[in-house]
């Protein structure tokens, strides 16, 4: 998927090999990453240590790991696992921006950890995953990340100790979509597609805290308000707010369409904040609220704009916003595509400057590449039904029985 | 899987629905078991047509319990109960108690659910059984959408799918993630009761109960004194069965802290 976040005065874009941090307002590259084709060329490896951890599936590892491996143990998976190109999942900053994470997905399946500097990222660790992560989030400190994967497991990885084998936190039974880690670190917040936003103790992960529970479709994203409260997005057309410390419901909004993507701005601490959803199959393609808090646990959504987002004509796949701006990504002609538009007025933005997203797109080397968005539509559940057929003949049977005694 | 070896090589629709028997035996007016079965694995976790309720909260135990009362709780329950024989013993030894059965499967839960109907019928006046009650839902996921925290005090894992291959360890119903699911619905002093006849499902079990922070196993004077204990070995027809074939069976109990 195309990664897109901003982080001001950097938008952050990752897509394929490539993370461009460029100025929204002028043709100003910050800076940029790409990755080796290989990911062993700069330091993946298989971690032995790490096989206790990941009991599972790895073949992943194994087929990431053994590019530079003795030929003997190349298998027939792993070269054809490498055939598939790395390209980049994930992207996240450490709150105080010292530290950039890099997840993978492809045939090598890594995180990778970067210090961080204004004109540049010098890469600390390349560390395998078990599976493609889901999700990606640092503590407040910056001292560990938490990855996410598609069957539920929550990996910890310690940045002061940037080698080190990853320790499992917590699991669900379907894909965390996202994850949140309260500023105190006592919480870990985390959504699936079960319809479940799971609120677990730090560092007792074993120890569940409350479940916010309501949702009844997958629950795409979520985004801390203040310290008790959160906000969530999901599926089933709704948009919450949370006291997560009480697993209680405060505030319950009814969408146009499922929400497949959530991007939440302070606006006044602890007070208001713009709450911004990126819809599934909508004529609106993003829609921004007003979300303010009254007093104590009384919240409501004071204003909506909708930006259309030029929806069905072409296919969108996440978005971010700036202060002013709505920057959506997706496909369209089959390759990667990028375009803005103005908050306050929905519409195409005028100010975005000339030759900007040209500039992007060919420092992402993603002009003429054929790209396909990530199908959302698996998200929900499959309704598939094995029971009233079974009941009809149970039912059928239980009548020709009664006729047989009549007769 | 001793709970349903009988059921092992039963493809799912191989019972003789045309028949025009009587899915009730004339015997004894209960249903007759061979009339809903099916075979003993489930992926648990797949989608399935399921409903369940948002939060505990929205779950109308009114209608799987008619005498229940708005302050009254379930408070056992018997994950993946097979055809019920233990939910039956255990809604006699505790009357007092409401105890849910919660079962994967189609048939073998429309199974419990004819059975449990049918007993109370037989038992008229005297009004037994009214506090057992059979789900058909996926434990492994929907847990915490029936039971508040804490809500629990008894959990029964009796003879649960053994899922040999290691690739498959994440859908045994014992694993590293799901025991903080139950340790989240059991109250703090609940107890956790297990028997397989798979001596390394046995281990598997014990090893990771005892890592888990939030559990103790109980000493063996105590496994061996609680009244349940001999119960579990006898009362089931599953478990009878097991006895008849002279199997090994594993007992743990362990303590929620």
């Amino acid at each position: 998927m195309a990664t897109i976040f901003f982080a001001d005065p950097e938008l952050v874009i990752g897509h394929g090999r490539r993370v461009l941090f460029v100025n929204p307002d002028d043709l100003q590259l910050f800076k940029e990453i790409e990755l080796p084709p290989d990911l062993a060329t700069c330091g993946l490896k298989v971690a032995d240590s790490k096989e206790q951890h990941c009991q599972h599936e790895q073949q992943d590892v194994a087929a990431a790991g053994s590019a530079k491996q003795s030929s003997n143990t190349a298998s027939a998976s792993a070269s054809k696992a490498k055939a598939i190109e790395v390209s980049i999942q994930n992207v996240s900053y450490s709150p105080d921006r010292q530290l950039l994470a890099i997840t993978t997905t492809g045939g090598q399946k890594a995180l990778l950890l970067y210090r961080s500097r204004m004109e540049h990222a010098r890469l600390l660790s390349v560390r395998p995953l078990a599976r493609a992560s889901s999700a990606l989030r640092f503590c407040s400190d910056g001292s560990s990340v938490l990855v996410t994967d598609k069957t539920g497991d929550c990996y910890q990885y310690d940045c002061v100790e940037v080698e080190a084998a990853p320790r499992l936190l917590l699991g669900h039974l379907s894909v965390v979509f996202d994850i949140l880690w309260t500023d105190d670190q006592q919480h870990i917040i985390t959504c699936d597609r079960d319809d479940k936003i799971r609120v677990t103790n730090y560092p007792a992960t074993f120890d569940i805290h409350s479940y916010c529970l309501g949702h009844k479709e997958f629950v795409s994203g979520l985004a801390l308000l203040t310290e008790q409260h959160i906000v969530s997005s999901s599926g089933d057309k709704t948009l919450r707010v949370w006291n997560f410390i009480e697993g209680k419901e405060l505030l319950i909004h009814q969408l146009p369409a499922p929400a497949v993507r959530l991007q939440v701005q302070q606006l006044e601490p602890e007070k208001v904040y713009q709450v911004a959803v990126l819809f599934y199959d909508h004529v609106d393609g993003v829609a921004i609220y007003r979300l303010e808090r009254s007093s104590g646990d009384n919240w409501a959504i004071t204003a909506t704009t909708v930006v259309r987002a030029d929806a069905g004509l072409w296919n969108i796949c996440n978005f971010t916003l700036t202060g002013n701006r709505v920057y959506v990504t997706g496909a369209e002609n089959e390759c990667l595509a990028i375009k803005a538009y103005d908050i306050g007025s929905g519409e195409t933005s005028t100010s975005v400057p000339d030759g900007w997203v040209k500039m992007v797109l060919r420092g992402l080397e993603a002009e003429g590449v054929a790209y396909l968005p990530e199908d959302l539509s698996v998200w929900f559940k499959k309704r598939f039904d094995n029971v009233s057929d079974y009941l009809e003949r149970k039912k059928r049977r239980i009548e020709e029985q009664q006729q047989q005694k009549c007769g | 899987m001793a709970r349903d070896s009988e059921d092992q090589d039963m493809e799912t629709e191989t019972n003789g629905a045309a028949e025009g028997l009587d899915p009730t035996s004339a015997v004894t007016g209960l249903p007759q078991k061979r009339f809903y079965r099916q075979r003993a694995h489930s992926n648990p976790i797949a989608d399935h047509s399921f409903d369940y309720p948002a939060r505990p909260e929205d779950v109308n135990w009114r209608a799987l319990y008619p005498s229940i009362q708005p302050d009254q709780k379930v408070t056992f329950a018997d994950i993946g109960c097979g055809y019920g024989g233990f939910l039956v013993t255990l809604g006699e030894m505790f009357p007092e108690k409401f105890s849910i059965g919660m079962e994967i499967r189609v048939k073998v839960s429309d199974y419990v659910m004819d059975r449990i109907t049918a007993l109370r019928h037989k038992s008229g006046e005297a009004g037994a059984y009214k506090n057992i009650a059979c789900l058909r839902t996926n434990a492994m996921k929907y847990l915490p959408n029936y039971f508040a925290k804490g809500q629990l005090e008894k959990m029964f894992f009796l003879y649960p799918d053994p899922h040999f291959k290691r690739a498959k360890h994440k859908w045994r119903i014992i694993n590293q993630a799901l025991l903080s699911e139950y340790a989240y619905v059991l109250k703090k002093g609940g107890l956790v009761y297990t028997m397989t006849d798979v001596e390394d499902l046995h281990q598997w079990i014990v090893q990771h109960m005892e890592e888990h922070p939030l559990y103790e196993r109980l000493k063996e004077e105590e496994e061996q004194s609680d009244p349940i204990t001999p119960k579990l070995y006898q009362s089931s027809e599953e478990g009878a069965k097991v006895v008849r074939n002279k199997g090994d069976h594993f007992l743990a109990i362990f303590r929620r802290l």
